[in-house]
């Protein structure tokens, strides 16, 4: 698949922000840092979109936040997975895997024979 | 946001979450960094700035976006927050009150009382005042019909009706308002047997549930055809309850047949009655007394003399009730159902002063006077929330007594920074908490207490609804909301004003001078109102018993009456029932155990009869008092026990030229001759012209109509005399052994039973007749004194407590005393002076207060003046000594205190 600049759709980019927090708690800008770099600039998320992501994703309860220091000592919000984020992360990888593999399937099915 | 420090976060957050600024610094935070990276990567400031904005989007939408999240997710977490922080109070406050058991219980019990017996008053008031007849349609229309009438005690509202009422009052409003007609509910046996099962009946014509609105749940109601007022059809029309109770519920019920005995008509047989149709749920009728079936208005009345019902003004006992028409004005149609009343074709005899009134559909608040059980009750009512307002004067003095014992507790809670209001919050959790067990105990209570209460007051209604009710409920759950965070509010609030270092040093000890005037006013509110509810006790004690003792001019014990119940025959067959009763007498006098018999036109309290009267000579002026009387035969005073106080008896039965005897009693003579002697006077009855009564002797002022302490004027005509109309003998008078009493009346039965065997007998002995009289005061005596017994143990309690935490308090102060050389009298005698000297204060307001209060019950008394001497002075005394029982255990422990104990303790 020709890897593209792709409009995200908001729930995937919720998985994407739950697998950043999987790797650790961080501040809003590490994770958009995270999913830039991650998938090599291609993904052009909206920050405005990420940061409403983090928020709804709070009020579902799969992330919670904590005001804390960044490294450079300055006050940042802080995100991390709660245990309903956790699940919700390996549901969501789960079907992706399998809409993967579906796809992939459709892909590489021989192409019928005109005729 | 799970905190990692929950407890005590809570006591130190100051302010709610600012989101809009919250939200501003984390997207400071991340534009500082993006715009950091992009310029350590060459871009310009400038340029760095723009492609941040760029790629973030739009920033106020985004913005605004997660401040309507972020506001939501905050709200909920503050709920949750005060949930928690709720549920935190409670498991504290419980936590708390289990320490210190005794007082906890006390303090529910207490408080039980008091909500316990206002939740039953409320019941039983609401259903008598406040709730209008379960399934009526819009009952604030409808109305009740009342007249103002000459009664026995002077011009009163009563609501009984004749049919030529009814037909004049819908002949003249009836455009304007839609009328309708029943008899009040009667017991009647549903068949024949030993204990047959019995069901409130109640006639109704055909309009009568259009007027309420009310639709039949199965089959329909009457017809015009089947109640018309000369044939009426056997057709029932029966309650849901009854339905149920009788039928199971039986959907194929419309159409059976219905048997009911001791039909009016005399006959012992049983009527048949057709069920047409089933009441809906809830509806019973417009009465207290819950109606089972009812029947066609024409089928309960009797034909009397060839008049038919409907025209004889004899046959009354009808209400009426009216539904206005829309934009009728209420006054104007009273003012012309008052001149149609005013009528000369209208009820017995005419009235052109009556004046017409229309009430609510709720009896009770009717023009007409209070059942005197009823009135009893709103006294109890005032006596309820008394008996509440001493039960919580005590739990405060009780919950302040305890906020002092735990100064130290509060104050190491303030220093640790609890807001005051957190505090207070706490200190009235813990008050509500005891409130609302304290009113779960008090609704079980009240359940049982308030179907007790209905037995009592008002025996012989049948109820329709149940005791307790969801509104009773919901009042005792507000009452003990209200009077848990009331009296928690107090020590509360005391309990912040401590310094602090001061509470910390001197521990439990010291009570503080301002603290005791507000338990001391407490005390003497408690004493004062126990001592109101104490004189209302003695004051209906001698009420009753005056009323009990009063000669009443029969020899109570010892009589019974019975009667034919032939309302339904006509003139000349009574006339020839009534011969033959009197001829009866010897074998009546044969009867074991019977001593004498007399006749009489009706027994005592069985009615009355008045006449127009015409007396010659007469010495007073002003107006004539009601011709009441009764006809009886000559061994009616010897029988009945009314003494004969001057002249004779009859004697002959009538003169040549017509004239006859009477007797008078005491209060006619006195009132139509006052200063001479009525002996001899002549009185002509019914017209001036008739022929002359002579009276022959004056009697004894005999109860009559009811116990009232100003006698009533009665004549006693002899029985063949009897001015109008010729009812014939109306009740056989027995005196009789009382130990054979109901011998006597077994026999009777079954003699009459032999000799009219189409016609039911009835008896009843005078003391049966008496008890309902009794019973208001009964009453009134019993719940006073129940009610100023609880208020007493209550204050009883508040003293034993509040004297008893004055020890606590003062220990030290004994051991020194002790030490000085005072002696255990001296002590004891020192407690239970400065103990008793605010009750004492307590019971002089009490005094005052009674004194004031007195007019409330005065005309519910018998023979005694609120201001009566001895009831003052008892409830004082019965106070006061409850209060020095209550303070000499204290008291007792002062003087034992041990001199060097206490100077050791703090």
């Amino acid at each position: 698949m020709t890897i593209r600049e792709l409009d995200l759709l908001q729930g995937t980019l919720d998985v994407l922000v739950l697998r950043a927090l999987s790797m650790g708690p961080m501040h809003g800008y590490a994770v958009a840092r995270f999913i830039r770099d991650g998938s090599d600039g291609s993904f052009k998320v909206l920050d405005g979109a990420l940061y409403t992501s983090l928020h709804r994703m709070e009020e579902r309860g799969w992330v919670e936040s904590e005001w804390g220091s960044s490294d450079k000592k300055k006050r940042a919000k802080f995100y991390r997975l709660t245990a309903a984020g956790r699940r919700a992360l390996r549901t969501e990888m789960q079907s992706w895997n399998d809409y993967v593999a579906a796809v992939a399937r459709v892909m590489v099915a021989p192409v019928p024979e005109p005729g | 946001m799970k905190s990692s420090s929950p407890a005590w976060y809570r006591y130190l957050r100051f302010w709610r979450r600012d989101v809009p600024a919250d939200i501003d610094a984390e997207l400071r935070f991340h534009f500082d960094a993006r715009i950091e990276e992009l310029t350590a990567r060459g871009l310009s400031a400038e340029a760095a700035r723009a492609q941040a904005t760029e790629e973030f989007g739009d920033v106020d939408t985004v913005k605004r976006g997660l401040r309507e999240i972020d506001n939501r997710v905050a709200r909920r977490h503050d709920r949750i927050e005060w949930l928690d922080g709720l549920r935190k109070d409670v498991v504290y406050a419980a936590r708390s009150l289990r320490r210190t058991p005794a007082v906890s219980l006390t303090i529910i019990v207490t408080l039980a009382l008091g909500l316990g017996v206002n939740a039953a008053m409320f019941s039983l008031l609401d259903v008598i005042f406040l709730r209008p007849p379960a399934g009526v349609a819009h009952p604030e229309q409808v109305r009740r019909m009342w007249s103002e009438q000459p009664m026995m005690d002077g011009r009163q509202f009563h609501s009984i009706y004749d049919y030529s009422s009814y037909a004049a009052l819908v002949a003249t409003i009836g455009t304007q308002a839609d009328l309708a007609v029943y008899g009040y509910p009667d017991q009647r046996a549903l068949s024949n047997d030993e204990n047959p099962p019995m069901a409130t009946v109640s006639g109704a014509n055909d309009s009568f549930f259009d007027v309420l609105g009310v639709h039949p749940q199965l089959g329909r109601f009457f017809s015009r055809e089947e109640d018309r007022i000369d044939s009426p059809k056997p057709v029932v029309v029966i309650s849901d309850a009854f339905w149920h109770r009788h039928f199971g519920g039986d959907p194929e019920v419309i159409g059976k047949t219905l048997s009911m005995a001791g039909s009016v008509y005399g006959a012992p047989g049983l009527l048949r009655y057709t069920i047409i149709g089933v009441a809906p749920p809830r509806f019973s009728g417009v009465d207290l007394d819950a109606v089972d079936i009812w029947r066609p208005i024409a089928s309960t009345l009797p034909t009397l003399g060839g008049v038919p019902w409907y025209r004889n003004p004899n046959i009354n006992g009808l209400e009426i009730l009216l539904r206005l028409r829309p934009g009728v004005r209420e006054s104007e149609l009273e003012q012309r159902a008052t001149a149609r009343l005013r009528g000369p074709d209208v009820g017995f005899r005419q009235d052109t002063l009556t004046v017409a009134a229309f009430g609510s559909i709720i009896a009770a608040r009717g023009p007409g006077k209070l059942d005197s059980s009823v009135e009893v009750a709103t006294r109890l009512a005032g006596v309820a929330i008394i008996v509440l307002i001493i039960a919580c004067a005590n739990v405060v003095n009780l919950l302040l007594a305890r906020a002092v014992r735990r100064r130290r507790e509060i104050a190491v809670r303030l220093a640790l920074g609890v807001s005051r209001v957190r505090l207070v919050r706490l200190l009235v959790a813990e008050s509500v908490l005891l409130a609302a067990i304290a009113a779960a105990a008090a609704l079980l209570a009240a359940w049982w207490g308030g179907a007790l209460l209905r037995t009592l007051l008002l025996p012989r209604v049948h109820w329709g609804e149940p005791a307790m009710a969801w509104r009773v409920l919901a009042f005792g759950l507000l009452a003990a909301l209200v009077a848990g965070a009331l009296t928690g509010l107090a020590p509360a609030l005391q309990s912040l004003a401590p310094d602090l270092t001061d509470a910390l040093k001197a521990g439990a000890r010291s009570g503080g001078a301002h603290r005791s005037r507000l338990r001391s006013t407490l005390i003497v509110v408690q004493a004062a109102l126990s001592v109101v509810l104490l004189v209302g006790a003695a004051l209906f004690i001698e009420s009753l018993d005056n009323v009990r003792s009063r000669d009443i001019g029969y020899a109570v014990d010892r009589l019974a009456f019975v009667q034919l119940r032939n309302e339904s025959v006509d003139t000349v067959t009574r006339r020839v029932q009534s011969d033959r009763l009197l001829a009866l007498e010897p074998r009546f006098a044969s009867i074991p155990g019977v001593e004498r018999v007399a006749y009489a036109s009706m027994r005592p309290l069985g009615g009355i009869s008045w006449e127009d009267y015409y007396p010659e000579a007469r010495t007073s002026a002003g107006e004539l008092p009601p011709g009441m009387n009764t006809a009886v035969t000559s061994d009616y005073f010897a029988t009945s026990g009314t003494r004969i106080l001057r002249g004779r008896g009859f004697t002959s039965n009538g003169h040549s030229d017509g004239s006859y005897e009477v007797i008078v009693n005491d209060a006619m003579a006195r009132a139509l001759w006052p200063g001479a002697s009525a002996l001899g006077k002549c009185i002509h009855f019914v017209r001036r012209d008739a022929p002359c009564a002579v009276v022959v002797g004056v009697a004894q002022t005999a109860m009559l109509e009811g116990l009232r302490e100003d006698p009533s004027p009665h004549f006693y005509l002899p029985l063949e005399h009897m001015p109008f109309p010729n009812w014939g003998v109306g009740s056989v008078i027995l005196r009789v052994d009382p130990a054979r009493m109901s011998s006597v009346l077994a026999t009777m039965h079954s003699l009459l039973r032999a000799e009219f065997p189409t016609v039911y007998s009835r008896s009843t002995t005078m003391e049966q007749s008496m008890e309902p009289l009794y019973r208001p005061w009964k009453l009134g005596a019993t719940l006073f004194t129940l009610f100023g017994v609880l208020a007493l143990l209550v204050a009883g309690i508040g003293v034993y407590s509040s004297v008893s935490y004055a020890v606590s308090q003062r220990t030290h102060e004994f051991g020194v005393r002790a030490a000085l050389g005072a002696t255990a009298r001296d002590v004891i005698a020192h407690v239970l002076g400065s103990g008793l000297r605010t009750v004492l204060v307590g019971i002089a307001a009490g005094v005052v207060l009674a004194l004031g209060a007195g007019r409330l019950v005065a005309s519910l008394l018998y023979g005694v003046q609120p201001d009566d001497v001895r009831a003052l002075l008892g409830a004082a005394g019965v106070l006061l000594a409850i209060s020095v029982i209550a303070a000499l255990a204290p008291a007792w422990r002062a003087a034992r205190v041990d001199p060097v104990e206490a100077l050791r303790t703090e």
